[in-house]
Protein backbone atom coordinates (compact mmCIF):
# COMPACT_ATOMS: atom_id res chain seq x y z
CA UNK A 1 0.00 0.00 0.00
CA UNK A 2 1.32 3.50 -1.22
CA UNK A 3 1.64 6.44 1.99
CA UNK A 4 -1.14 8.24 2.84
CA UNK A 5 -1.12 11.82 1.33
CA UNK A 6 -3.21 12.81 3.50
CA UNK A 7 -4.45 11.84 6.85
CA UNK A 8 -6.72 13.29 9.57
CA UNK A 9 -6.22 11.65 12.67
CA UNK A 10 -8.93 12.29 15.43
CA UNK A 11 -10.19 15.34 14.13
CA UNK A 12 -12.76 17.29 16.23
CA UNK A 13 -14.13 20.61 15.12
CA UNK A 14 -16.59 22.43 17.38
CA UNK A 15 -18.11 25.77 16.79
CA UNK A 16 -19.26 28.27 19.48
CA UNK A 17 -22.76 28.29 18.90
CA UNK A 18 -24.11 32.14 18.15
CA UNK A 19 -25.85 33.30 20.82
CA UNK A 20 -25.34 30.95 23.92
CA UNK A 21 -26.82 27.73 23.73
CA UNK A 22 -24.01 24.56 23.44
CA UNK A 23 -21.17 24.09 21.24
CA UNK A 24 -21.77 22.66 17.62
CA UNK A 25 -19.84 19.55 17.19
CA UNK A 26 -19.42 19.83 13.86
CA UNK A 27 -16.36 16.91 13.35
CA UNK A 28 -16.24 14.47 16.20
CA UNK A 29 -12.87 12.03 15.74
CA UNK A 30 -12.42 11.88 12.33
CA UNK A 31 -9.73 9.27 11.25
CA UNK A 32 -8.89 9.32 7.36
CA UNK A 33 -6.31 8.19 5.07
CA UNK A 34 -6.22 9.02 1.72
CA UNK A 35 -3.74 7.64 -0.92
CA UNK A 36 -2.08 9.39 -3.04
CA UNK A 37 -4.04 9.46 -6.50
CA UNK A 38 -7.15 8.57 -4.53
CA UNK A 39 -10.08 9.92 -5.77
CA UNK A 40 -12.26 10.10 -2.68
CA UNK A 41 -16.07 10.77 -2.61
CA UNK A 42 -18.16 12.27 0.71
CA UNK A 43 -21.91 11.57 1.14
CA UNK A 44 -23.79 12.26 3.91
CA UNK A 45 -27.12 14.39 5.25
CA UNK A 46 -26.73 17.90 5.45
CA UNK A 47 -25.15 19.38 8.36
CA UNK A 48 -22.76 16.16 8.86
CA UNK A 49 -19.30 18.52 8.47
CA UNK A 50 -18.55 17.33 5.21
CA UNK A 51 -17.91 21.58 4.13
CA UNK A 52 -15.95 21.61 7.65
CA UNK A 53 -13.82 19.15 6.92
CA UNK A 54 -12.75 20.33 3.32
CA UNK A 55 -12.18 23.87 5.15
CA UNK A 56 -9.35 21.66 7.75
CA UNK A 57 -7.83 20.35 4.74
CA UNK A 58 -7.45 23.71 2.77
CA UNK A 59 -6.07 25.13 5.89
CA UNK A 60 -8.97 27.74 6.13
CA UNK A 61 -9.90 26.52 9.50
CA UNK A 62 -8.01 24.88 12.47
CA UNK A 63 -8.90 21.53 14.27
CA UNK A 64 -10.18 22.04 17.80
CA UNK A 65 -8.56 18.57 18.51
CA UNK A 66 -5.97 16.05 16.84
CA UNK A 67 -4.13 16.92 13.53
CA UNK A 68 -4.60 17.31 9.36
CA UNK A 69 -1.74 16.07 8.01
CA UNK A 70 -0.87 16.81 3.97
CA UNK A 71 2.82 15.48 3.15
CA UNK A 72 3.33 14.68 6.62
CA UNK A 73 3.22 17.98 7.41
CA UNK A 74 0.21 19.72 9.81
CA UNK A 75 -2.17 21.82 7.65
CA UNK A 76 -1.64 25.73 9.02
CA UNK A 77 -3.00 27.74 6.40
CA UNK A 78 -3.88 27.40 2.51
CA UNK A 79 -1.69 26.37 -0.04
CA UNK A 80 -1.76 26.31 -4.15
CA UNK A 81 -0.97 23.20 -3.72
CA UNK A 82 -4.29 22.38 -2.42
CA UNK A 83 -6.94 23.61 -5.21
CA UNK A 84 -10.07 24.38 -3.93
CA UNK A 85 -13.57 24.55 -6.17
CA UNK A 86 -16.18 25.87 -4.04
CA UNK A 87 -19.55 25.25 -4.23
CA UNK A 88 -20.87 28.55 -5.09
CA UNK A 89 -17.61 28.88 -7.21
CA UNK A 90 -16.24 31.93 -5.41
CA UNK A 91 -15.34 33.53 -9.52
CA UNK A 92 -13.78 36.36 -9.03
CA UNK A 93 -17.02 38.79 -10.44
CA UNK A 94 -14.20 41.53 -12.06
CA UNK A 95 -12.15 39.28 -13.20
CA UNK A 96 -13.05 37.61 -17.01
CA UNK A 97 -12.76 34.34 -17.48
CA UNK A 98 -9.06 34.70 -18.48
CA UNK A 99 -8.28 37.05 -15.31
CA UNK A 100 -9.77 34.20 -12.99
CA UNK A 101 -8.07 31.56 -14.40
CA UNK A 102 -4.93 33.86 -14.60
CA UNK A 103 -5.14 34.27 -10.77
CA UNK A 104 -3.28 31.25 -9.27
CA UNK A 105 -0.40 31.73 -11.32
CA UNK A 106 -0.42 35.38 -10.90
CA UNK A 107 -0.32 35.50 -7.33
CA UNK A 108 2.82 32.34 -7.19
CA UNK A 109 4.74 35.16 -9.43
CA UNK A 110 4.38 33.30 -12.78
CA UNK A 111 5.28 35.80 -15.98
CA UNK A 112 2.64 36.96 -17.63
CA UNK A 113 3.43 34.52 -21.37
CA UNK A 114 3.68 32.18 -19.13
CA UNK A 115 0.38 32.14 -17.23
CA UNK A 116 -1.29 33.20 -20.15
CA UNK A 117 -0.02 30.09 -22.07
CA UNK A 118 -0.90 27.83 -19.40
CA UNK A 119 -4.40 29.89 -18.95
CA UNK A 120 -5.12 29.22 -23.04
CA UNK A 121 -4.42 25.76 -22.56
CA UNK A 122 -6.69 25.04 -19.60
CA UNK A 123 -9.25 27.09 -20.96
CA UNK A 124 -8.75 25.04 -24.14
CA UNK A 125 -8.86 22.18 -22.04
CA UNK A 126 -12.65 22.79 -20.43
CA UNK A 127 -13.77 23.92 -23.60
CA UNK A 128 -14.39 27.52 -22.75
CA UNK A 129 -12.60 28.71 -26.16
CA UNK A 130 -14.18 31.79 -26.96
CA UNK A 131 -15.44 33.16 -23.93
CA UNK A 132 -12.00 34.41 -22.25
CA UNK A 133 -12.96 37.92 -22.02
CA UNK A 134 -16.54 37.29 -20.56
CA UNK A 135 -17.26 38.27 -16.79
CA UNK A 136 -18.97 35.31 -14.71
CA UNK A 137 -22.46 36.84 -14.50
CA UNK A 138 -22.35 36.83 -18.26
CA UNK A 139 -21.99 32.80 -18.25
CA UNK A 140 -23.82 29.84 -18.01
CA UNK A 141 -24.03 28.06 -14.60
CA UNK A 142 -21.63 25.19 -16.47
CA UNK A 143 -19.76 27.40 -17.91
CA UNK A 144 -19.02 28.79 -14.34
CA UNK A 145 -18.29 25.62 -13.20
CA UNK A 146 -16.20 25.00 -16.05
CA UNK A 147 -14.68 28.07 -15.46
CA UNK A 148 -14.01 27.78 -11.73
CA UNK A 149 -12.28 24.02 -12.31
CA UNK A 150 -9.84 26.08 -14.53
CA UNK A 151 -9.02 28.41 -12.36
CA UNK A 152 -8.42 25.56 -9.69
CA UNK A 153 -6.28 23.62 -12.01
CA UNK A 154 -3.99 26.61 -12.76
CA UNK A 155 -2.05 26.21 -9.99
CA UNK A 156 -1.21 22.12 -10.88
CA UNK A 157 -2.27 21.32 -6.95
CA UNK A 158 -1.77 17.76 -6.45
CA UNK A 159 -4.79 17.50 -3.84
CA UNK A 160 -8.52 18.81 -5.46
CA UNK A 161 -10.75 19.78 -3.28
CA UNK A 162 -14.25 19.97 -4.33
CA UNK A 163 -17.43 21.14 -2.20
CA UNK A 164 -20.56 20.00 -4.21
CA UNK A 165 -18.85 21.17 -7.52
CA UNK A 166 -21.49 20.11 -9.63
CA UNK A 167 -24.68 20.56 -7.25
CA UNK A 168 -26.10 23.73 -8.82
CA UNK A 169 -26.08 22.51 -12.48
CA UNK A 170 -28.92 20.53 -14.82
CA UNK A 171 -28.84 16.49 -14.54
CA UNK A 172 -27.45 16.46 -18.43
CA UNK A 173 -24.52 19.24 -17.69
CA UNK A 174 -23.84 17.34 -14.46
CA UNK A 175 -23.45 14.19 -16.54
CA UNK A 176 -21.33 15.91 -19.00
CA UNK A 177 -18.81 17.77 -16.41
CA UNK A 178 -18.22 14.28 -14.53
CA UNK A 179 -17.14 13.05 -17.39
CA UNK A 180 -14.71 15.87 -18.25
CA UNK A 181 -13.42 16.14 -14.83
CA UNK A 182 -13.10 12.48 -14.70
CA UNK A 183 -11.01 12.69 -18.21
CA UNK A 184 -9.07 15.85 -16.85
CA UNK A 185 -8.46 13.88 -13.80
CA UNK A 186 -6.76 11.21 -15.58
CA UNK A 187 -10.11 8.30 -15.57
CA UNK A 188 -8.72 6.81 -18.36
CA UNK A 189 -5.32 5.98 -18.23
CA UNK A 190 -1.62 6.00 -17.04
CA UNK A 191 -1.27 10.02 -16.22
CA UNK A 192 -0.40 10.64 -13.18
CA UNK A 193 -3.14 11.34 -10.69
CA UNK A 194 -4.03 14.18 -8.50
CA UNK A 195 -5.62 13.02 -5.10
CA UNK A 196 -8.96 14.29 -5.32
CA UNK A 197 -11.58 15.08 -2.36
CA UNK A 198 -14.87 15.50 -3.38
CA UNK A 199 -18.34 16.04 -1.69
CA UNK A 200 -21.42 15.72 -3.23
CA UNK A 201 -25.02 15.01 -2.52
CA UNK A 202 -25.65 12.84 -5.24
CA UNK A 203 -24.83 9.68 -4.52
CA UNK A 204 -24.75 8.08 -8.18
CA UNK A 205 -22.10 11.16 -8.60
CA UNK A 206 -20.38 9.62 -5.28
CA UNK A 207 -19.78 6.13 -6.17
CA UNK A 208 -19.66 6.18 -10.40
CA UNK A 209 -16.48 8.33 -9.71
CA UNK A 210 -14.75 7.42 -6.62
CA UNK A 211 -12.19 4.65 -5.51
CA UNK A 212 -14.07 4.88 -2.06
CA UNK A 213 -17.05 6.66 -0.82
CA UNK A 214 -17.05 7.99 2.48
CA UNK A 215 -20.30 7.91 4.10
CA UNK A 216 -20.92 10.48 6.79
CA UNK A 217 -23.10 10.55 9.78
CA UNK A 218 -24.51 13.90 11.99
CA UNK A 219 -24.46 14.63 15.39
CA UNK A 220 -22.01 14.84 15.90
CA UNK A 221 -20.25 14.54 12.44
CA UNK A 222 -18.52 11.45 12.18
CA UNK A 223 -17.61 8.99 9.38
CA UNK A 224 -19.97 6.37 9.70
CA UNK A 225 -18.98 3.54 6.96
CA UNK A 226 -15.85 3.89 4.07
CA UNK A 227 -17.41 1.76 0.79
CA UNK A 228 -15.01 0.41 -1.50
CA UNK A 229 -15.59 1.10 -5.36
CA UNK A 230 -13.94 -1.81 -7.20
CA UNK A 231 -14.97 -0.49 -10.60
CA UNK A 232 -13.53 -0.57 -13.61
CA UNK A 233 -11.92 3.00 -15.07
CA UNK A 234 -12.88 4.72 -17.33
CA UNK A 235 -15.74 4.87 -15.31
CA UNK A 236 -17.97 6.59 -17.85
CA UNK A 237 -18.44 3.32 -19.44
CA UNK A 238 -19.65 1.79 -16.16
CA UNK A 239 -22.99 4.50 -15.85
CA UNK A 240 -25.41 1.83 -16.04
CA UNK A 241 -23.72 -1.44 -15.12
CA UNK A 242 -25.27 -3.55 -12.29
CA UNK A 243 -22.28 -3.40 -10.03
CA UNK A 244 -22.45 0.40 -9.93
CA UNK A 245 -26.48 0.27 -8.98
CA UNK A 246 -25.60 -2.41 -6.22
CA UNK A 247 -23.14 -0.03 -4.87
CA UNK A 248 -25.37 2.98 -4.98
CA UNK A 249 -27.63 0.73 -2.82
CA UNK A 250 -25.52 -0.23 -0.68
CA UNK A 251 -24.49 3.61 0.24
CA UNK A 252 -28.02 4.75 0.44
CA UNK A 253 -28.89 2.21 2.68
CA UNK A 254 -26.37 3.62 4.74
CA UNK A 255 -27.55 7.19 4.97
CA UNK A 256 -31.38 6.78 4.58
CA UNK A 257 -32.35 7.01 8.47
CA UNK A 258 -29.90 9.69 8.94
CA UNK A 259 -31.19 11.47 5.82
CA UNK A 260 -34.60 11.21 6.82
CA UNK A 261 -34.10 12.16 10.47
CA UNK A 262 -31.96 15.30 9.41
CA UNK A 263 -35.33 16.39 6.94
CA UNK A 264 -37.70 16.10 9.74
CA UNK A 265 -35.43 18.12 12.41
CA UNK A 266 -35.19 20.86 9.43
CA UNK A 267 -38.72 20.83 8.89
CA UNK A 268 -39.59 21.48 12.87
CA UNK B 1 -43.80 49.12 -29.58
CA UNK B 2 -41.01 50.30 -31.81
CA UNK B 3 -38.21 51.95 -30.59
CA UNK B 4 -39.68 55.74 -32.75
CA UNK B 5 -42.81 55.48 -31.44
CA UNK B 6 -40.93 54.65 -27.47
CA UNK B 7 -39.12 57.86 -27.96
CA UNK B 8 -41.88 59.70 -30.59
CA UNK B 9 -44.77 59.42 -27.76
CA UNK B 10 -43.04 61.32 -25.00
CA UNK B 11 -41.98 63.52 -27.04
CA UNK B 12 -45.42 64.20 -28.78
CA UNK B 13 -46.70 64.56 -25.69
CA UNK B 14 -44.52 67.35 -24.15
CA UNK B 15 -44.95 69.55 -27.29
CA UNK B 16 -48.42 69.47 -27.25
CA UNK B 17 -48.76 70.19 -23.90
CA UNK B 18 -45.75 73.22 -24.35
CA UNK B 19 -47.90 74.72 -26.85
CA UNK B 20 -51.38 74.55 -24.31
CA UNK B 21 -49.29 76.01 -22.08
CA UNK B 22 -47.64 78.68 -24.13
CA UNK B 23 -51.59 79.23 -25.64
CA UNK B 24 -53.05 79.58 -22.15
CA UNK B 25 -50.63 82.22 -20.58
CA UNK B 26 -51.62 84.53 -24.59
CA UNK B 27 -54.71 84.27 -24.64
CA UNK B 28 -54.63 85.12 -20.52
CA UNK B 29 -52.21 88.03 -20.99
CA UNK B 30 -50.42 86.79 -17.80
CA UNK B 31 -47.24 86.62 -19.42
CA UNK B 32 -44.94 88.14 -16.98
CA UNK B 33 -46.38 87.28 -14.03
CA UNK B 34 -46.88 83.08 -15.32
CA UNK B 35 -43.87 82.06 -16.92
CA UNK B 36 -44.47 80.78 -20.44
CA UNK B 37 -42.56 78.06 -22.68
CA UNK B 38 -41.38 80.64 -25.29
CA UNK B 39 -39.89 83.40 -22.72
CA UNK B 40 -38.75 80.72 -20.38
CA UNK B 41 -36.43 80.03 -23.55
CA UNK B 42 -36.05 83.23 -24.07
CA UNK B 43 -34.48 84.13 -20.94
CA UNK B 44 -32.27 80.97 -21.04
CA UNK B 45 -30.64 82.28 -24.34
CA UNK B 46 -30.11 86.06 -22.65
CA UNK B 47 -28.52 84.84 -19.24
CA UNK B 48 -26.23 82.24 -20.91
CA UNK B 49 -24.78 84.65 -23.52
CA UNK B 50 -24.39 87.32 -21.06
CA UNK B 51 -22.69 84.82 -18.67
CA UNK B 52 -25.16 85.22 -15.77
CA UNK B 53 -26.29 81.55 -15.49
CA UNK B 54 -23.23 80.03 -16.31
CA UNK B 55 -20.48 82.20 -14.16
CA UNK B 56 -23.62 81.26 -10.92
CA UNK B 57 -23.54 77.97 -12.17
CA UNK B 58 -19.73 77.33 -12.00
CA UNK B 59 -19.81 78.55 -8.84
CA UNK B 60 -22.44 76.27 -7.50
CA UNK B 61 -20.50 73.31 -9.11
CA UNK B 62 -17.20 74.28 -7.30
CA UNK B 63 -18.81 74.45 -4.23
CA UNK B 64 -20.28 70.99 -4.59
CA UNK B 65 -17.48 69.52 -6.15
CA UNK B 66 -15.32 70.57 -2.71
CA UNK B 67 -17.74 69.90 -0.42
CA UNK B 68 -18.00 66.44 -1.97
CA UNK B 69 -14.47 65.91 -2.21
CA UNK B 70 -14.19 67.11 1.83
CA UNK B 71 -16.81 64.93 2.39
CA UNK B 72 -14.71 61.41 0.99
CA UNK B 73 -11.86 62.35 2.62
CA UNK B 74 -13.27 62.14 5.82
CA UNK B 75 -16.34 59.67 5.23
CA UNK B 76 -14.87 56.88 2.91
CA UNK B 77 -12.11 55.96 6.16
CA UNK B 78 -14.58 56.20 8.88
CA UNK B 79 -16.67 54.15 6.96
CA UNK B 80 -14.29 51.70 6.08
CA UNK B 81 -12.76 51.66 9.66
CA UNK B 82 -16.67 51.67 11.60
CA UNK B 83 -17.37 48.80 9.01
CA UNK B 84 -14.30 46.16 9.85
CA UNK B 85 -14.12 46.90 13.61
CA UNK B 86 -17.57 45.79 15.12
CA UNK B 87 -16.08 48.00 18.28
CA UNK B 88 -16.50 50.79 16.60
CA UNK B 89 -19.20 50.23 14.42
CA UNK B 90 -21.00 50.21 18.56
CA UNK B 91 -19.41 53.08 19.62
CA UNK B 92 -19.94 55.36 16.80
CA UNK B 93 -23.22 54.31 15.06
CA UNK B 94 -25.71 56.23 17.74
CA UNK B 95 -23.60 59.40 17.47
CA UNK B 96 -23.87 59.28 13.39
CA UNK B 97 -27.17 58.40 13.40
CA UNK B 98 -27.89 61.37 15.44
CA UNK B 99 -26.14 63.38 13.56
CA UNK B 100 -27.64 62.31 10.29
CA UNK B 101 -31.23 62.90 11.53
CA UNK B 102 -30.53 66.35 11.59
CA UNK B 103 -31.38 67.94 8.28
CA UNK B 104 -28.04 69.60 7.07
CA UNK B 105 -30.14 72.45 5.98
CA UNK B 106 -30.90 73.14 9.74
CA UNK B 107 -27.29 73.83 10.13
CA UNK B 108 -27.55 76.53 7.56
CA UNK B 109 -28.25 79.16 10.78
CA UNK B 110 -24.58 77.78 12.74
CA UNK B 111 -23.07 77.65 9.83
CA UNK B 112 -23.63 80.83 9.04
CA UNK B 113 -22.86 82.30 12.59
CA UNK B 114 -19.25 80.43 12.17
CA UNK B 115 -18.47 81.18 8.98
CA UNK B 116 -19.85 84.00 7.89
CA UNK B 117 -22.04 84.97 5.16
CA UNK B 118 -19.59 83.47 2.27
CA UNK B 119 -19.76 80.90 -0.01
CA UNK B 120 -18.03 78.73 3.11
CA UNK B 121 -21.05 78.14 4.97
CA UNK B 122 -22.99 76.98 2.12
CA UNK B 123 -19.48 74.74 1.46
CA UNK B 124 -20.31 73.13 5.27
CA UNK B 125 -23.46 72.35 4.35
CA UNK B 126 -22.61 70.63 1.41
CA UNK B 127 -20.10 68.33 2.93
CA UNK B 128 -22.27 67.39 5.89
CA UNK B 129 -24.91 66.44 3.44
CA UNK B 130 -22.88 64.26 1.35
CA UNK B 131 -20.57 62.97 4.06
CA UNK B 132 -23.05 60.22 5.50
CA UNK B 133 -23.81 58.75 2.09
CA UNK B 134 -19.83 58.23 2.25
CA UNK B 135 -19.86 56.46 5.72
CA UNK B 136 -22.82 54.34 5.34
CA UNK B 137 -21.71 52.48 2.17
CA UNK B 138 -17.94 52.46 3.10
CA UNK B 139 -19.16 50.54 5.82
CA UNK B 140 -21.23 48.59 4.23
CA UNK B 141 -18.62 48.03 1.97
CA UNK B 142 -16.30 46.50 3.92
CA UNK B 143 -18.85 44.72 5.68
CA UNK B 144 -20.05 42.70 2.66
CA UNK B 145 -16.75 41.27 1.07
CA UNK B 146 -17.57 37.52 -0.07
CA UNK B 147 -15.72 35.15 2.45
CA UNK B 148 -15.67 32.72 -0.10
CA UNK B 149 -13.45 35.13 -2.26
CA UNK B 150 -10.96 35.89 0.11
CA UNK B 151 -10.70 32.35 0.58
CA UNK B 152 -10.40 31.59 -2.91
CA UNK B 153 -7.85 34.21 -3.39
CA UNK B 154 -5.71 32.69 -0.32
CA UNK B 155 -5.68 29.07 -1.47
CA UNK B 156 -4.86 30.33 -4.80
CA UNK B 157 -1.66 31.82 -3.46
CA UNK B 158 -2.28 35.21 -2.65
CA UNK B 159 -0.57 37.74 -0.24
CA UNK B 160 -2.27 40.21 1.98
CA UNK B 161 -1.06 42.69 -0.66
CA UNK B 162 -2.66 41.25 -3.28
CA UNK B 163 -5.99 40.29 -1.14
CA UNK B 164 -6.57 43.56 -0.21
CA UNK B 165 -5.55 45.19 -3.74
CA UNK B 166 -7.31 42.28 -5.75
CA UNK B 167 -10.37 41.40 -3.79
CA UNK B 168 -11.37 43.67 -0.83
CA UNK B 169 -10.87 46.89 -3.02
CA UNK B 170 -13.00 45.72 -6.38
CA UNK B 171 -15.65 44.26 -4.17
CA UNK B 172 -15.77 47.35 -2.37
CA UNK B 173 -15.85 49.96 -4.81
CA UNK B 174 -19.22 49.49 -6.42
CA UNK B 175 -20.57 49.94 -3.09
CA UNK B 176 -18.47 53.50 -2.52
CA UNK B 177 -19.38 54.69 -5.96
CA UNK B 178 -22.95 54.33 -5.01
CA UNK B 179 -22.62 56.06 -1.65
CA UNK B 180 -20.55 58.60 -3.96
CA UNK B 181 -23.64 58.91 -6.79
CA UNK B 182 -25.91 59.65 -3.23
CA UNK B 183 -23.72 61.91 -2.24
CA UNK B 184 -23.43 64.05 -4.62
CA UNK B 185 -27.28 63.81 -5.31
CA UNK B 186 -27.34 64.87 -1.60
CA UNK B 187 -24.41 67.77 -2.52
CA UNK B 188 -26.11 69.27 -5.34
CA UNK B 189 -29.77 69.41 -3.30
CA UNK B 190 -27.82 71.35 -0.53
CA UNK B 191 -26.17 73.50 -2.33
CA UNK B 192 -29.29 75.13 -3.70
CA UNK B 193 -31.15 75.12 -0.31
CA UNK B 194 -27.63 76.72 1.23
CA UNK B 195 -27.29 79.02 -1.30
CA UNK B 196 -31.15 80.10 -1.05
CA UNK B 197 -30.90 80.51 2.86
CA UNK B 198 -27.20 82.72 2.49
CA UNK B 199 -28.51 84.30 -0.83
CA UNK B 200 -30.03 87.39 -0.47
CA UNK B 201 -27.44 89.42 1.57
CA UNK B 202 -24.20 88.29 -0.45
CA UNK B 203 -25.49 89.24 -3.89
CA UNK B 204 -24.60 93.11 -2.87
CA UNK B 205 -21.49 92.03 -1.87
CA UNK B 206 -19.28 89.94 -4.18
CA UNK B 207 -21.14 88.62 -7.25
CA UNK B 208 -17.96 86.47 -7.61
CA UNK B 209 -18.79 83.73 -5.17
CA UNK B 210 -22.68 83.62 -5.82
CA UNK B 211 -24.41 80.57 -6.99
CA UNK B 212 -27.24 79.63 -8.92
CA UNK B 213 -29.45 79.64 -5.34
CA UNK B 214 -28.33 83.03 -4.87
CA UNK B 215 -28.90 84.20 -8.20
CA UNK B 216 -32.41 82.83 -7.53
CA UNK B 217 -33.17 85.05 -4.34
CA UNK B 218 -31.82 88.12 -6.14
CA UNK B 219 -34.13 87.10 -9.30
CA UNK B 220 -37.01 87.04 -7.56
CA UNK B 221 -36.72 90.30 -5.15
CA UNK B 222 -34.62 92.39 -7.24
CA UNK B 223 -35.99 91.08 -10.80
CA UNK B 224 -38.98 89.88 -10.19
CA UNK B 225 -38.25 87.90 -13.90
CA UNK B 226 -40.35 84.65 -13.15
CA UNK B 227 -39.18 83.14 -16.73
CA UNK B 228 -35.74 83.35 -15.30
CA UNK B 229 -36.63 81.40 -12.12
CA UNK B 230 -38.62 78.76 -13.87
CA UNK B 231 -34.88 78.58 -16.53
CA UNK B 232 -32.74 78.18 -13.27
CA UNK B 233 -35.14 75.48 -11.81
CA UNK B 234 -34.36 73.56 -15.06
CA UNK B 235 -30.75 74.11 -15.58
CA UNK B 236 -30.90 72.66 -11.34
CA UNK B 237 -32.36 69.48 -12.79
CA UNK B 238 -30.57 69.21 -16.16
CA UNK B 239 -27.63 69.57 -14.38
CA UNK B 240 -28.06 66.86 -11.55
CA UNK B 241 -29.64 64.55 -14.38
CA UNK B 242 -26.40 64.82 -15.98
CA UNK B 243 -23.98 64.34 -12.93
CA UNK B 244 -25.51 61.20 -12.17
CA UNK B 245 -25.80 60.15 -15.70
CA UNK B 246 -22.01 60.93 -15.98
CA UNK B 247 -21.17 58.82 -12.55
CA UNK B 248 -23.10 55.87 -13.92
CA UNK B 249 -21.24 55.89 -17.00
CA UNK B 250 -18.56 55.73 -15.54
CA UNK B 251 -19.63 53.21 -12.88
CA UNK B 252 -20.25 50.73 -16.40
CA UNK B 253 -16.90 51.94 -18.04
CA UNK B 254 -14.98 51.33 -14.47
CA UNK B 255 -16.86 47.99 -13.52
CA UNK B 256 -18.41 46.30 -16.12
CA UNK B 257 -19.63 43.40 -13.51
CA UNK B 258 -21.81 45.21 -11.35
CA UNK B 259 -23.82 45.30 -14.37
CA UNK B 260 -26.38 43.07 -13.65
N1 LIG C 1 -18.59 28.87 10.95
C1 LIG C 1 -19.49 28.13 11.64
N2 LIG C 1 -19.98 28.59 12.82
C2 LIG C 1 -20.87 27.86 13.52
N3 LIG C 1 -21.33 26.68 13.15
C3 LIG C 1 -20.88 26.15 12.00
C4 LIG C 1 -19.95 26.86 11.18
N4 LIG C 1 -19.69 26.10 10.07
C5 LIG C 1 -20.42 25.00 10.21
N5 LIG C 1 -21.14 25.01 11.36
C6 LIG C 1 -22.03 23.95 11.84
O1 LIG C 1 -21.34 22.73 11.77
C7 LIG C 1 -22.16 21.70 11.25
C8 LIG C 1 -21.55 21.09 10.01
O2 LIG C 1 -21.57 22.05 8.99
P1 LIG C 1 -21.04 21.75 7.52
O3 LIG C 1 -21.24 22.98 6.72
O4 LIG C 1 -19.67 21.21 7.57
O5 LIG C 1 -22.05 20.64 7.05
P2 LIG C 1 -22.19 19.96 5.61
O6 LIG C 1 -22.08 18.51 5.80
O7 LIG C 1 -21.26 20.60 4.65
O8 LIG C 1 -23.70 20.33 5.25
P3 LIG C 1 -24.32 20.60 3.81
O9 LIG C 1 -24.52 19.27 3.20
O10 LIG C 1 -25.64 21.25 4.15
O11 LIG C 1 -23.40 21.48 3.06
C9 LIG C 1 -23.52 22.33 11.01
O12 LIG C 1 -24.33 22.05 12.13
C10 LIG C 1 -23.24 23.79 10.93
O13 LIG C 1 -24.32 24.54 11.40
MG1 LIG D 1 -21.51 21.83 2.89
Amino acid sequence: MTVAVLRLAGVTKTFRAPRGGGDVVALSGVDLDVREGEFLTVVGPSGCGKSTMLSLVAGFAQPTAGEVLFQGQPVLEPGPERGVMFQDYALFPWRTVMGNIEFGPYALGVGKAERRGRARELIQLVGLEGFEDRYPHELSGGMRQRCALARMLANNPTMWLMDEPLAAVDLQTRIILQDELLRLWGDGGSAKRSTVLFVTHGIDEAVLLADRVVVMARRPGRIKAIVDVNLPRPRAAQRSSPALAELVGRVWDLIRDEAVRAIAEETN
Amino acid sequence: MSPALRIGLPLGALVVILIAWETAVRATGTAGLVPSPVNVARAGVALIADGTATRALAGSLQRVLIGFCVAAVIGVPIGLAIGTAPTLDRIFRPVLDAMRSVAPIAWIPMAILWLGVRGDAALFVVAYAAVFPFILNASDAARRVDGSLLAAARSLGAGRALTFGAVITPSALPFLFTGARIAMGFAWGSIIAAELAIGIKVTGQSRAVAGLGQLMVETLYVRRDVDALVFYMLMIGAVSFLIDFGMRRAQIRLMPWTLR
